[in-house]
């Protein structure tokens, strides 16, 4: 399988659901998916395109845009091709539907960002923190507008 | 964790600073008998923030952080970090760079191994082969600091190149020390296979079937003991490793044994890379010529891209994510480091052995908590 018959494939499976897909090289493709549908589109991934290798899932913050960006990287074990997914949320209420049922070790990068950009994942199993000291919770502490690194922490500490 | 019932259950917390993980760890392990039959693990006491701090250092600055993630494989840290902005800024490798890299990576990887394999053996109470393997790895160490100029954070790469070049007589200073080290590993091998604790303690202890691992996660040696030839160094080849002849050690039974004989296949296969390199290894320039990034670029700007970049960390996968704004500072880092999903495997392993397997079972992962922690 190579990125071009994958990203047909997927683009062909989820015409209104994945938008913005781009092969940036053999093995590197990106797309964009609906945040309502991400974990049907994980679960044809998974079962029907091989990604079987959730290699993480993260967060990333753009205020001028206002929107936090939940990015999975999802590679295999059986064929080279890692795709980059995207689902975009509003920054005021970042709210996703948790792909545990599909990954499972979506359920600590979950853990992880909820803490740090506020991520709220539905139907996860277990949504508690898992990083931060008690003091820094709820402070969102890796979004662009988090209240002066290191200030705040060093206030924290002392 | 259930509440504990009634007076035959009780909650036994290991760690934080548990001889069983280099670094603050706590298993809180729930024990019915003598029985776990439930666990998890808690994550955080040194939650250094490095993916936040590299955000405000520039990209040169940022080298010395990454290497702190992991002491134990700084140099396979700095490799996926510096790979990410030169995949971003189009940065070519010379060739005699890529294989000064090859060299530096592979005795990382050996002298972590050599580390993981020891402490295991002092956790089931081998103590006296933890001695043997501190020693044999100062030479190692030796060796890399000889290059270097530091025995733990290196920061030896730079965008494009390497710092410095192998200094003179490196090629017999390895000849001499892999001589010594060769027969070691065979003492080591020849000592774990004919012990009846240590095989009593390890084989058929703690088994991760294949499919599990997958499911979860997990790349390095405790997949590769399942079976598995998942080695990004074969499947995604970076720097010269496509020119190199070696091969990815595989076991079959999944279990602790496995995982160290994984590891000890791979201390051979790693030395016979560093000799063939030292072979091949053609003359040339450390830096790419007529490129605005150099030895010293403090003030380099990267284009905006994202870009994700992994390496075969000694403990598994080593992914950076890496998104620039054309910025002289990275925007966003995200580190996918190798033994966060290997430490998701510990509560379903660990639900019903004995409570004196817990150490045997989670030592064999060979976790370095503080990346996990990062």
């Amino acid at each position: 399988m190579d990125a071009n018959s994958i990203i047909s494939s997927l683009t062909g499976k989820f015409p209104e659901d994945i938008y913005d897909a781009d092969i940036e090289s053999d093995i590197r493709t990106v797309a964009k998916v609906k945040p309502e549908n991400v974990v049907e589109v994980c679960r044809y991934l998974k079962e029907d395109l091989s990604f079987g290798h959730l290699c993480c899932e993260f967060g990333a913050d753009y205020p001028d845009r206002n929107e936090i960006e939940v990015i999975y990287v999802i590679g295999s074990y059986e064929h080279p091709v890692i795709l980059t997914m995207k689902a975009l949320l509003p920054r005021d209420n970042p709210v996703i539907q948790s792909v545990v049922p599909v990954y499972w070790n979506a359920n600590w990068y979950e853990r992880e960002t909820y803490e740090l950009f506020g991520v709220k994942y539905l139907d996860h199993p277990d949504l508690r923190p898992l990083v931060l000291p008690e003091d820094m919770l709820g402070e969102w502490p890796l979004r662009k507008d988090y209240g002066g690194f290191p200030n705040k922490t060093a206030r924290n500490l002392v | 964790m259930d509440e504990i019932v009634g007076p035959s259950e009780m909650i036994v917390h290991l760690g934080p600073q548990h001889p069983m993980m280099p670094g603050p760890f706590r298993l809180n392990a729930k024990l019915r008998g003598e029985t776990v039959v439930d666990s998890e693990v808690e994550m955080g006491w040194i939650h250094k923030g490095i993916e936040k701090i590299l955000e405000s250092k520039t990209y040169l600055q940022g080298i010395t952080i990454v290497d702190r993630i992991c002491y134990l494989a700084a140099m396979t840290n700095e490799e996926a970090y510096v790979g990410c902005v030169e995949k971003l800024a189009g940065i070519e490798v010379p060739e005699r760079a890529q294989y000064i890299r090859v060299i530096m990576e592979e005795l990382s990887r050996l002298q972590s191994h050599i580390l993981g394999m020891g402490e295991y053996a002092s956790f089931i109470g081998f103590v006296s082969m933890f001695m043997y393997t501190i020693r044999d790895r100062e030479d190692v160490m030796s060796l890399i600091d000889s290059v270097t100029g530091a025995r733990v954070t290196h920061s030896f790469l730079r965008y494009g190149g390497v710092k410095d070049d192998l200094p003179e007589g490196f090629k017999d200073d390895v000849a001499y020390v892999f001589g010594n080290l060769r027969k070691a590993i065979d003492n080591y091998e020849e000592l774990y296979s004919t012990d009846q604790i240590y095989k009593a303690r390890t084989k058929g202890i703690g088994v991760l079937t294949a499919d599990v691992a997958k499911d979860l996660g997990v790349s390095g040696p405790p997949l590769r003991a399942t079976g598995v030839a998942f080695d990004i160094r074969k499947d995604e080849p970076y720097l010269v490793y496509k020119d190199l002849d070696f091969k990815v050690c595989t076991q079959t039974d999944g279990d602790v044994y496995a995982r160290i004989q994984v590891r000890l296949d791979e201390m051979r296969e790693s030395m016979y890379i560093i000799e063939q390199c030292l072979d091949q290894i053609p003359s040339g320039p450390l830096f790419p010529e007529n490129t605005p990034y150099g030895k010293r670029s403090p003030v380099m700007r990267v284009p905006a891209g994202e870009v994700f970049h992994r390496v075969e960390d000694p403990r598994g996968e080593m992914g950076f994510y890496m998104v620039s704004d054309g910025s002289d500072k990275p925007y966003r880092v995200k580190i996918r480091g190798p033994v966060y999903p290997t430490l998701q495997t510990l509560p379903p392993l660990l639900k019903g052995v004995p409570v004196a397997d817990i150490v045997a079972i989670a030592g064999s992962m060979d976790t370095c908590t503080s990346e996990v922690d990062r």
